[in-house]
């Protein structure tokens, strides 16, 4: 007998979980709550909306516009249903990997927040402060963990508030053009969270996490969306820490803008990424059975579906998932939010593959992440398959 | 002391061992084990079981140190630094214990099996006697457990379940660390500190303890 010495665990996925805050909003729902009901804005409003082809979305804003919760909150709400689909408690995590753009304080860390507010025993804490890619750079380092063997149980969320910060207030005096509108009219809020163990779930199918692959490109690419900052280059003194406050929101520095020139440029770059994992073999094209894509608009789910038609040309669309139109854009959230109803929807077989595709314009990161289906350990035909 | 008795005593060990060996075999989660069809359950249980009973190896190498005369000076010095190096394994079963998802309260409050009960109990009641050289069978066995099967359970569980390192340090770790202490043993059984009487005691105690050891893992939980 050939013994193989495995010195790692193996990663599985085996809890899901999200939540969305109220009522699905539709599109003419969110002036009620984010105003900008003027004519122009209203204009510029449909123009967004027409090319994102968002259809609803959710706030944790009433119907007047105030806040109805905390972003620490939406994350732990995620949590919870991710642990109650696995059957377990907070008591039983060792580690929580937490991914959102922005925290409800400055500090302390999100991740500490979410973790006095969840609840359970003492466990490592992480937080991947980044925009939508660092969802996966949670779930990496949660996987590292479990396959270190340092940690049994982890669990992994990302969250979004953006909503509050879209409203009127912040946009009344200061300048905004299309690069300001771009997100306003497209970002959304809500949590998605997974649970990682080192064994699969014992009685249902999990998702064996293959490898994670998380690369950033900011080396060869200016500031494309930001907030806190005045232009597209950080210049000392001139960051919203280092003015007034009030200088810095007259400025329009807490806006989050983004630079729409250059996201053809991102999709491209999107696309040799993947090329690349294709060509190294990571990507077995003839083996991969679903993608789960986060992206912002449907404008560059058709540029994507252009550039991999490319690499082959009888692409099944069917396979490729997004609930971008009816969940919003949500950020690290997003990712997360799509594998959940993905996977509660029974789209996914035992033995079928899944790419989760993760594209970040902030400053070009891309991260990728390569999951196998595996029934239960009750239902596998060799007892020592997967060592 | 004739070379001729130092290789008996080898050779009375050595069947002990075959026949502690044979029995291991049948022990059901040693030979889930092997089958290939032990489940995770199965080596929380283990880990859990061989905790109650470690937590009492370092004291009873104490307590048989304290009981070398000075006439066994040599014992006793082997016995004090075995204790030393024994003092701390249990922590390394807690740790593999927590990795693979157990919790330190749930193992802290258990208590030995029926096996590890006699096993313990005859184990201090030895080291109660005067010069307790008949313990040198029972360092024998268990050291000779963590020497030779340790290592290849730890790899064969890794194997079935996947787990990684850091989940079976403590039976990883007695590969090496049993390894040396069976090289002390040895040159402590070929000395010629031993006689014919204290001979006998070692293979008696050996064999007691190869036969309490098995119990422990066959009793496990009860």
């Amino acid at each position: 007998m050939v013994i193989t010495m495995s010195s790692q665990a193996t990663a599985y996925l085996t809890g899901f979980g999200r939540y969305l805050p109220g009522p699905p909003v539709d599109n003419d729902g969110i002036a009620p709550r984010l105003g900008g009901d003027d004519r122009v804005t209203d204009r510029i409003r449909r123009r967004v909306l027409e090319e994102n082809g968002i259809r609803t979305r959710h706030y944790a804003l009433d119907e007047h516009g105030e806040p109805t919760e905390l972003n620490e909150e939406l994350a732990v709400k995620a949590l919870r249903t991710a642990l109650d689909d696995r059957g377990i408690d907070a008591e039983d995590l060792r580690m929580l990997a937490c991914a959102t753009t922005m925290g409800d304080a400055l500090v302390p860390g999100f991740g500490s927040m979410v973790h006095g507010r969840l609840g359970g025993g003492p466990m490592q804490v992480l937080t991947a402060q980044g925009v939508c890619a660092s969802s996966l750079a949670a779930l990496d380092a949660a996987a590292a963990k479990i396959r270190l063997g340092d940690h049994p149980r982890a669990a992994v969320v990302g969250s979004e508030l953006p909503s509050r910060s879209l409203r009127q207030s912040r946009f009344d005096g200061a300048s905004a053009r299309m690069d300001a509108h771009f997100l306003r009219w497209m970002l959304s809020d809500g949590a998605g969270a997974v649970v990682l163990e080192f064994q699969p779930h014992p009685t249902k199918p999990s998702l064996r996490l293959d490898w994670v692959q998380h690369v950033s490109l900011a080396h060869d690419h200016p500031v494309v969306m930001r907030s806190g900052m005045e232009g597209l280059d950080p210049v000392v003194g001139r960051t919203w820490q280092d003015v007034d406050i009030a200088t810095a929101a007259a400025e329009g520095m807490f806006v989050l803008r983004q630079d729409i020139s250059v996201l053809d440029a991102l999709a491209e770059a999107g696309i040799r990424q993947f090329e690349h994992l294709v060509d190294t073999g990571m990507i077995d094209m003839r083996r991969l059975d679903h993608v789960v894509c986060h992206y912002s608009t449907n404008r560059f789910r058709d540029l994507a579906f252009d550039g991999i038609r490319r690499r082959i040309p009888t692409l099944d669309t069917d396979r490729w998932y997004s609930n971008l139109e009816t969940r919003g854009n949500t950020g690290t959230a997003s990712i997360f939010i799509a594998l959940e109803e993905a996977w509660h929807d029974g789209r996914f077989a035992p033995g079928e593959t899944v790419l989760l595709a993760v594209p970040e314009s902030a400053r070009f990161s891309f991260a990728f992440a390569h999951l196998t289906v595996v029934a239960p350990p009750s239902m596998q035909a060799t007892p020592t398959e997967g060592s | 002391m004739t070379t001729t008795e130092q290789a008996t005593l080898a050779d009375r060990l050595a069947a002990v061992w075959a026949d502690f060996d044979a029995r291991l075999e049948q022990v059901p989660v040693l030979h889930r084990l092997a089958q290939g069809t032990v489940t995770l359950d199965d080596y929380k249980r283990l880990l859990f079981n061989l905790r109650q009973q470690v937590v009492d190896g370092s004291p009873w190498i104490s307590r048989a140190a304290s009981n070398f005369d000075i006439a066994h000076f040599e014992l006793r010095t082997a016995a004090i630094s075995h204790a030393q190096e024994e003092h701390r394994d249990y922590l390394m079963i807690e740790r593999d214990y927590v990795a693979v998802g157990g919790t330190l309260e749930e193992l802290r409050a258990g208590r030995k099996n029926i096996g590890s009960e006699a096993l313990s109990g005859y184990m201090f009641t030895y080291a109660d006697r005067p010069n307790p050289v008949g313990l040198l069978g029972a360092m024998f066995i268990i050291e000779g457990l963590g020497a030779q099967r340790a290592a290849g359970w730890a790899r064969r569980f890794q194997e079935v379940l996947g787990l990684a390192d850091s989940q079976v340090r403590f039976m990883i770790y007695h590969q090496e660390a049993d390894a040396e202490h069976t090289g002390n043993l040895e040159a402590i059984l070929s000395s010629g500190l031993i006689d014919e009487e204290a001979a006998d005691e070692i293979v008696r105690c050996a064999e007691v303890v190869a036969r309490l050891y098995v119990l422990q893992l066959e009793e496990l939980d009860r």
